[in-house]
């Protein structure tokens, strides 16, 4: 019964945690409103917009129940701005920023519904950009421009990927602000590997310097060469 | 700016108790899997849970004899969620069930954490333990010489029994700015959390942090 994944989201597991987004959906049929686990959903009168979780828009929308309306940033106007811009830094550019104040992130922000910003790509892009445009093509502008400004957004992050691997340390923290969830999802085998073996590689010099530590501690020395040694004690 | 503009606003910020709980769960769920060792079971919230998970399958069984076809949309709806939140609760419990094989003893001798596991899990690991130890005593370790036959021996100063690497890489996410450097033991490491920075870092760096629910892993 345990189970047998390794550790860290699977892709699969990052495209369930994706369907928990919230999009925007123009209705075609009623519906009343519904108490789920996951809190209520509204009631659905043709033709005001709601907010759905992507998995109900997704299931309305493959029995032609209702239309998606797509983010503001899925759009090739807005995929074309940011594509400039990643090839422009070595960096990804800016993540949507967190609101303030509160704990939520995604996939609980409304990173993907018709008000949000359409200047910064969100946390689950890659999966909910292929979801829109495998299951509502219909209804986003232009879609085969749109996939094709996937396509090479996701080719200039993955080659930014590798060309970070340089940076990597086992001792060290490795800001990686702007990574999509898909991302992370097939980048972690990798990236953990690399920073683990290092950490192993460099784990004699590292124990011997705890040792160090833990040793001055006892005796209350402070100075030295050393720039740790001005930590409280 | 009048009242009934303010109670709108309230009530659009204010998350219902079972979008909370989902939240909640869900997160929970990624830092499981994420994590390298097990983590505090979340008792009152797997207790809500559980008890709206039973009444949502009592409510299905219920209408399933209805064949009105509004209702009958309504109910596959409610199913697929059910499915969704089931997958969920299952994917939860069975990483949590994967780090206690893994290293069962380990999570029966360290005080720590034997606190994180609930009752069922305590009862599950302490009984594949003996059953192990029954096994092996039977197949092989009968033949030892006594002093050999201990599982968990802490001679010449290094014990028997492994626990989980906390040193592994993790992926983690700032959900609030951290007041204190983030200090990295054993190297010159010390760094800043802002809300929503993501750094790749060992889990033992973060732990308390995590833990506190100032970050999050991903």
């Amino acid at each position: 019964m345990a189970l047998p994944l390794p550790p860290g989201l699977t892709p699969p597991e990052t495209a369930f945690l994706c369907e928990m987004e919230m999009v925007t959906v123009i209705p075609r049929q009623r519906l009343e409103g519904l108490e789920l686990l996951g809190g209520p959903i509204p009631p659905l009168n043709p033709p005001y917009r709601t907010p759905l979780p992507l998995w109900l828009a997704l299931l309305l929308k493959r029995q032609r129940r209702a239309n998606v309306l797509p983010p503001p940033w899925l759009s090739p106007p807005s995929l074309h701005s940011i594509l400039d811009f990643e090839k422009s830094t070595p960096s990804f550019s800016p993540p949507l920023p967190l609101p303030p104040h509160t704990t939520t992130s995604p996939p609980f922000l409304p990173s993907a519904t018709a008000n949000a910003p359409p200047d910064a790509l969100p946390y689950h892009w890659l999966e909910l950009g292929e979801m829109l445009l495998e299951a509502a093509s219909d209804d986003i502008p232009e879609p085969d421009n749109v996939r094709r400004l996937m396509r090479d957004l996701r080719e200039v992050r993955m080659a930014k990927m590798r060309a970070g691997v340089g940076v990597l340390e086992g001792g060290r923290e490795v800001n990686m602000n702007g990574v999509g969830g898909m991302e992370v999802a097939e980048g972690r085998a990798f990236i953990g590997g690399v920073v683990d073996g290092l950490r192993k590689i460099g784990a004699s010099k590292e124990m011997s310097r705890r040792e160090r530590e833990a040793e001055e501690r006892e005796n209350g020395i402070g100075g030295g060469e050393d720039d740790e040694d001005d930590m409280e004690i | 700016m009048d009242i009934d503009d303010i109670l709108a606003e309230v009530d659009s910020h204010a998350v219902p108790p079972a979008t909370r709980d989902l939240q909640e769960l869900t997160r929970a769920w990624v830092t499981e899997r994420s994590a390298p060792e097990i983590l505090p079971w979340p008792d009152m919230l797997m207790e809500r849970i559980l008890e709206r998970l039973r009444r949502q399958i009592e409510l299905v069984e219920e209408q399933t004899g209805n064949t009105d076809p509004k209702a009958n949309f309504r109910l596959i709806i409610i199913q697929t969620e059910l499915e969704r939140f089931k997958f969920l609760v299952r994917s939860f419990l069975r990483a949590r069930i994967a780090k206690i094989d893994a290293h069962a003893l380990h999570h029966l001798t360290d005080p720590s954490t034997k606190a994180r596991l609930s009752p069922s899990e305590l009862q599950y690991a302490t009984a594949h333990t003996s059953l192990l130890h029954a096994h092996y005593h039977s197949s092989f370790l009968s033949q030892f010489p006594t002093s050999l036959q201990r599982m968990d021996d802490t001679a010449g100063g290094i014990s028997m029994v492994e626990g989980p690497d906390v040193d592994k890489a993790v992926f983690v996410r700032a959900l609030k700015d951290v007041e204190e450097p983030v200090y990295v033991e054993g190297t010159d490491t010390a760094f800043d959390m802002r809300r929503g920075d993501v750094v790749v870092v060992r889990w033992s760096a973060v732990r308390e942090v995590v833990m506190a629910g100032d970050a999050e892993l991903i």
